[in-house]
């Protein structure tokens, strides 16, 4: 199929191992579909770990129809090999060698069990960039632990700094650190992979090679956490403390009817916030006059705020503040935030259809490439899929050469 | 042996981020090699004079916040309000491959540097604009921080304890993972520069960026209508999955267990074998519905020992376990200085400060050792003078007007 986008004309060969539930492989690899490579996610006969875990459009379980895999997967063709037997092992090398791009999702001990090294495949292919991505890396002390989300999110300091700026933690020591319910460090370990991937082909221009990526999905964590570090760096002060605060008021506050965020960091902000607030006596006072004393004494204002807040809903609020240019608006859930005026226009969620016709939406791509622009190329491959496909064009292997795989195409 | 070129050698990128987003993008093309040239106005300060302040002493050239997500760039402080300020900054667009910027909506157009008059510049940059809601739809005009942006995509209702309010991420979670995605669109727009000669225009907006990693919840509420629940720590397959107080103050470790063989080790590693065969615990299923009674217990073990003992012992006994590390203990920790992450750049006034670099090596070195952050104005005369050849009276002159400053 003929491919538009930056990408097109690359090859990815994708093989995940997701017994632990990352996601950070398949979607790097589904990054670099959405950029238009050509890429290939082999999978084992038993099928992704995903497969398995919903949610499905019509409640049942369908290993074709997990949303998540839907998501982690769309913008790419499946091919199903059990790479344990001589003949899957065989078919994946000669993929491997035919590829520009060979990412990993998996423990340690998995890269080194396979020799899926760099160092082993660049004979066959010295243009060939590895991306191998893990909970600690391919390297150092800890490299053979295993990990999850929620092991990189608390190694990489991320739940312990949440609560983050700036909610307030009222006892630190026992307040525990918290994840959110999202795979936030597979996504961001993910999308980290697919920039090294397209810096490592910007080289690869230049030097004709290949190279080995070892990204650590813990060091994906801390490598987002900048401010939260220069504190430490800089004045040794722990996060979830208000010290850390920076300028306020830049936080969200209960309402009449559930929170509202109020924002007015800038002085500017900060005055006309106070003109919708009926200007109070305390407005003036020179402990709230700039965004850093309104930080510092952040234990003062917050209740004074509160007591405004509370005498109206979040809707007043927000309409009062947005005709002074003030960023204030309710806090939206979910399904508030699919349903706003804003995602609608921007037409941000995909709609799909399930296989019962069961009507649903998925977040797009976030980020608009005025000329090599996103798009939806093709749903997730139900499993082995292009089996065939894929083996005879990359591969030119005959019907014959096929059934030697150990899977049966479809 | 030489020194294979980074990837972005030869490119230059004009740099008109504020706060962190954007920032923070720049700063990675730097460390790929890219010239970055900050554009800093003295009255738009954002970061430079905010806190962290090195030692909490104000100063320009003394914020955290500033010098780790600036390094490795140069910094030119032209004044934008002035027409020979935005006449210099053309001059060094004119000259530039990239262009990044995230002021509020329509701030760039004002100041005579939107996109069409860029192209006009420099028909082949590449102009990223990023935005709290992005550029266009009914909200593109409201400003937002990272607290904003957690609570209108959502991110902020499937964060917090159960039965408890929404929370916002740490870390200003949407900033850098932002960048993230902008670092991605802008390498992918120069290699397909490279291989068509053809630049363009990119649009992000920050929450949608969030909305990214929440798929299930979007699929399930469009499907039946259904909101996420928020669950604390814990997690729908695998139990237990939390972090636990150790000994001492403010020590939690995290513990994902995802069978029961895992389970049956952890029983052992505790020294209380008998949770595997209580049928409370010893299945999955019953574990998920028993999270209330088991967590405790764990923690009565964990509450006796030491975070690192307690991660080893699991880890050795084939369970996912890991430190609950503050910022502090992430820039301390001997595997990811092992691995070259926490690297020190020696500041002319701050001194050396640790700071994370890339969260991936090639070839088993990092790809590149930042440098400092650049001081207030630093690099004036090289890009004045130097790059853009204005004489030195000329210079002077504008100095004196308060052009450059």
């Amino acid at each position: 199929m003929l491919r538009e986008g930056a990408l097109a004309g690359l090859k990815v060969l994708e093989l995940t191992d997701q017994v632990s539930g990352q996601v950070a492989g398949s979607f790097c690899a589904r990054l670099l579909g959405d950029a238009g490579a050509d890429v290939v996610k082999v999978e084992s006969p038993q099928g992704d770990h995903y497969r398995k875990s919903g949610p499905y459009p019509g409640g049942v379980p369908d290993p074709d129809c997990s949303g998540m895999f839907l998501y982690l997967n769309s913008n790419k063709r499946g091919v199903a090999l059990d790479i344990e037997s001589p003949g899957g092992r065989a078919a994946f090398q000669d993929l491997v060698a035919t590829s520009d791009f060979l990412v990993l999702g998996q423990n340690s001990s998995e890269v080194q069990r396979f020799g899926l090294s760099r160092e082993r495949l660049s004979e066959s292919n010295p243009g060939l960039i590895v991306v191998t991505i893990t909970p600690f890396g391919l390297t150092g002390f800890n490299s053979a632990y295993l990990g999850d989300d929620l092991i990189a999110i608390s190694s990489g300091g991320m739940a312990y700094a949440t609560p983050g700026i700036p909610d307030r933690v009222e006892d630190p020591g026992r307040e525990p650190p918290l994840r959110s319910n999202t795979h936030m460090a597979g996504y961001l370990a993910g999308v980290q992979g697919a920039m090294a991937s397209v810096a490592a082909l910007l080289s690869r221009s230049m030097t004709g090679t290949g190279c080995e990526i070892d990204l650590s999905m813990q060091e994906a964590v801390a490598a987002v956490m900048p401010f939260e570090l220069a504190h430490a760096s800089y004045h040794e002060a722990k996060p979830r403390r208000p010290e850390i605060f920076g300028v306020m008021p830049n936080t969200y506050l209960p309402c009449q009817d559930g929170y509202v965020v109020v924002m007015a960091v800038m002085d500017a902000h900060w005055r006309n916030l106070m003109v919708i607030a009926d200007n109070p006596d305390w407005a003036e006072l020179e402990v709230f006059s700039s965004g850093v004393e309104r930080a510092r004494n952040w234990d003062a204002l917050e209740p004074l705020l509160l007591e405004w807040t509370m005498a109206h809903t979040g809707a007043e609020i927000a309409q009062l503040a947005q005709e002074r240019g003030i960023p204030c608006f309710p806090a939206y859930t979910v399904g508030q935030m699919v349903d706003s005026a804003h995602v609608i226009e921007r037409g941000f969620m995909v709609d799909m259809e399930g296989p019962g016709g069961q009507k649903f939406k998925l977040p797009g791509y976030p980020v608009r490439l005025e000329r090599t622009p996103w798009k939806f190329f093709r749903p997730a491959p139900k499993l082995g899929e292009h089996t065939s496909e894929v083996l005879g064009e990359w591969l030119g292997y005959s019907d014959a050469q096929l059934s030697t795989v150990g899977v049966e195409a479809r | 042996m030489t020194t294979p070129p980074l990837p972005l050698e030869g490119i230059r990128i004009a740099d008109f981020g504020q706060i962190i987003a954007v920032p923070y993008t720049a700063q990675m093309l730097a460390w790929l090699g890219a010239e970055v040239i900050l554009i800093e106005t003295e009255d738009r300060l954002t970061t430079r004079v905010w806190p962290p302040f090195a030692e909490a002493e104000p100063g320009v050239n003394r914020s955290g916040g500033f010098n780790l997500v600036n390094s490795s760039k140069m910094s030119c402080t032209l004044n934008l309000r002035d027409p020979e300020g935005v006449a210099l900054a053309k001059q060094i667009i004119a000259v530039s491959d990239v262009l990044v910027e995230n002021y509020s909506s329509g701030t760039m157009e004002r100041m005579g540097l939107g996109y069409a008059a860029v192209q006009a510049l420099r028909p082949d940059v590449v102009y990223l604009s990023l935005g709290a809601f992005g550029r266009t739809g009914p909200m593109k005009d409201l400003v937002g921080f990272h607290s904003v942006i957690n609570l209108f995509s959502g991110l902020a209702s499937v964060t917090g304890h159960k039965g408890s309010h929404p929370r916002i991420m740490g870390g200003l979670f949407p900033d850098a993972f932002s960048g993230c995605y902008c670092v991605l669109a802008l390498l992918e727009a120069l290699y397909h520069r490279a291989n068509t000669g053809e630049g363009q225009y990119i649009e992000v907006a920050m929450t949608e960026v969030l909305a990214t990693i929440l798929p299930e919840a979007v699929m399930k509420y469009t499907l039946d209508g259904t909101e996420p629940e928020r669950v604390g720590n814990r997690h729908q397959e695998k139990v237990p999955h939390n972090v636990f107080r150790c000994l001492g103050d403010e020590n939690w470790v995290a513990i994902s267990v995802e069978d029961d063989a895992q389970f049956r080790a952890l029983a052992q590693v505790a020294g209380i074998p008998e949770w595997a065969e209580d049928p409370r615990f010893s299945a999955t299923e019953a574990r998920l519905s028993h999270q209330d009674e088991l967590e405790p217990l764990i923690e009565q073990w964990t509450l006796g020992c030491k975070v690192e003992d307690v991660v080893e012992k699991l880890q050795a006994a084939g369970v996912p376990a890991g430190p609950v590390l503050d910022s502090a203990q992430v820039l301390a920790d001997p595997h990811m200085i092992q691995r070259g992450f926490v690297q020190s750049p020696d500041h002319p006034i701050v001194g050396p400060r640790p700071m994370g670099a890339f969260s991936w090596t090639v070839d088993g070195g990092q790809p590149a050792i930042p440098r400092s952050a650049p001081l207030f104005g630093e690099h004036n005369k090289k890009v004045i003078q130097e790059l853009l050849q204005v004489p030195g009276e000329e210079f002077e002159r504008l100095m004196q007007n308060g052009v450059i400053r």
